[in-house]
């Protein structure tokens, strides 16, 4: 198990396509990495930096897109999707003029650099749109997949790609295909995680079954969310827990709950996220510390799933 | 007045009543925005400027025009079925239930390159492909119109910088400034003077022109392919809104709403009697 930052795994994958095709433009609102300091050095004439500014970095990109090029869009998360959304909309979404956005600090993956930086709407403001793909990656192996898969995506693809460097969870060579994978089966109970929150959910699996407390764990990692894969996967489970760092409105939860409701699952759901009443966080300390006061800490998380287990 | 200008201006008069005829049939789009842009539109299409072929119209040489003020689809929109892009009965199903076009610009119809309607979008699209020209060593030119309200969206200054830094000097930009926005003048909203000093500051070459002159546009476009200058350039050019139709100017009330009923008929009016007096 390795655990190579998102970031660095994508990028390095993004380096060696475009040293094979000189059609690859890596556009950077200022953004920097190691990976990207040997992009601007080898392949410069391919490295576009548009300074501090997204708005422009979509636009810029989307008129490469339609010169043929394929365009990358790097820069933090909140900012790559938030700031200049409405150019994301009439572009990308309006015109579907293909490029792929990449945004770095998932959830609260920035830490301790307060809500500015924490995105925790992304995922719903982006999947409101048409023509828009997700991949919400989970580990490195994943992050390596979607720089592949964004080469020969038709659309716009956006890829959320968290600071943290976790274990990889995926083995090499994995098919992504299917946008969600089970993690761990189980007939009756499920949780369905997303992004860094599926690392939280098979520890908290993996706590349970010592305790011999059986719950399954649902990896969903690209929005829309594969309908098919869901509900073939719920034929039969009586409960399930949605998990994501994000704001409950709109994100994970509510998206597993629309399948629910529209193909009448027997099936009962449990959001765990962060609630409107929650509140942006400024507490400092690190993610541990940060999730304990959205009660997604690991005792909190625990707790929560335990008893609505015991329902 | 040479031949060709005055054939030229007689071109304009036919695309203002044309403009006029569509939204006041229709009883929607901007007529004053489209007005204003007229002669700026015939001096590119008509007036030798632009490269495009209607009969192969994703010819990969062709100049890209990227319509910015999205607003004056009913120009572009007569303009390319004048020169043969579709059939000039679908000016008659402007914003229409059977018409392929509405109000704002929509980029399936053959010879638009971009859907606009929303402001600071397309100025910043044309620099992309003028990028994308450079790097792969093409010689087509990008030309954009932007209108002078859509200055106060803060996107035309990040593009504005931008290609200047990149010395994107096959970007053309054309500023229509009317003047007039929504709800009153620019001046009196957040003053957009000194123009020039502005496009100046951030990198570009500027000329300022009589927006309602061809002759004036024409010559300020004449070495346009072959500046020595690594800049881009914007013409800011002065213009009239609602410009042709003496009862519309300068009135914000007409910004959003086509004429009707007499206010229709003294428009066709005060058109006739302009084109007369010329």
């Amino acid at each position: 198990m390795s655990n190579i930052a998102q970031r660095d795994a994508f990028w390095d994958k993004i380096y060696e396509i475009a040293a094979n095709d000189r059609n690859v433009i890596l556009i950077s609102a200022d953004m920097g990495a190691p990976s990207l300091d040997r992009f601007r050095k080898d392949l410069p004439t391919q490295f576009v930096n548009t300074g501090i500014a997204e708005q422009n970095s979509i636009l810029i990109g989307a008129g490469l897109a339609l010169k043929g090029k394929k365009v990358y869009v790097y820069a933090i998360a909140p900012f790559i999707t938030l700031r200049c959304l409405e150019q994301i909309r009439v572009e990308c979404s309006i015109m579907n003029i293909p490029m792929t956005i990449v945004g770095v600090g998932a959830g609260m993956s920035y830490q301790d650099s307060g809500p500015t930086h924490h995105v925790l709407e992304d995922i719903t403001v982006m999947r409101s749109m048409p023509n828009i793909t997700i991949y919400n990656i989970t580990d490195s192996v994943m992050a390596e997949a979607a720089a592949e898969m964004s080469y020969s995506i038709k659309n716009t693809t956006y890829v959320r790609i968290d600071r943290e460097a976790f274990s990889d969870i995926y083995p090499a060579n994995t098919d992504f295909t299917s946008g969600a994978a089970v993690l761990k089966d189980d007939k009756d109970c499920y949780l369905i995680a997303t992004g860094s929150m599926t690392h939280a959910a098979l520890e908290a699996a993996e706590r349970f079954e010592q305790r011999n407390l059986h719950v399954g764990v649902i990896d969903i990692y690209r929005y829309p969310i594969n309908e098919d894969f869901l509900t073939d996967t719920l034929a039969g489970v009586k409960k399930v827990v949605s998990m994501e760092e994000h704001f409950l409105p709109g994100g994970l939860g509510s998206a597993v709950g629309e399948i629910i409701l529209d193909n009448a699952l027997p099936v009962k759901l449990r959001r765990l996220g962060i609630s409107h009443s929650d509140g942006f966080c400024y507490k400092y300390g690190g993610r541990e510390l940060i999730r304990r006061q959205y009660g997604l800490d690991k005792d909190s998380l625990d707790r929560k799933i335990e008893q609505f287990l015991r329902d | 007045m040479s031949a060709v200008i005055s054939g030229l201006k007689n071109k304009s008069y036919e695309l203002r009543k044309r403009v006029l005829d569509m939204c006041v049939k229709a009883q929607t789009g901007h007529v004053t925005s489209s007005l204003s842009s007229v002669d700026i539109m015939v001096a590119l299409y008509y007036g030798g400027v632009l490269k495009y072929d209607p009969e192969n119209r994703h010819w990969d040489g062709r100049d890209r025009f990227i319509l910015s003020k999205g607003q004056a689809s009913p120009l572009l929109y007569a303009v390319l079925a004048d020169v043969g892009f579709y059939d000039t009965a679908e000016l008659d199903r402007f914003a229409q239930q059977d018409g392929i076009f509405g109000v704002h610009l929509q980029w399936d119809v053959p010879g638009v390159e971009l859907t606009s309607g929303s402001l600071g979008h397309g100025f910043g699209v044309a620099a992309g492909i003028a990028l994308g020209a450079i790097m792969d060593r093409e010689l087509f030119m990008t030309f954009t119109l932007l209108g002078d309200g859509e200055c106060y969206e803060g996107s035309i200054w990040e593009t504005a910088m931008f290609a200047a830094h990149n010395n994107l000097n096959n970007l053309v930009a054309i500023v229509d400034r009317n003047y007039l926005c929504v709800t009153d003048f620019t001046e009196n909203i957040v003053a957009l003077e000194p123009m020039e000093d502005k496009w100046r500051a951030c990198g570009w070459n500027v000329k300022r022109v009589n927006g309602h002159s061809i002759k004036d546009i024409l010559e300020a476009l004449e070495f346009v392919r072959s500046r020595r200058s690594h800049k881009p350039l914007v013409l800011i050019a002065d213009t009239v809104k609602g410009e042709g139709i003496d009862c519309l100017t300068n009135d914000p009330i007409w910004h959003g709403q086509a004429p009707r009923g007499r206010d229709a008929e003294r428009a066709r009016v005060c058109l006739l009697t302009r084109q007369n007096d010329e």
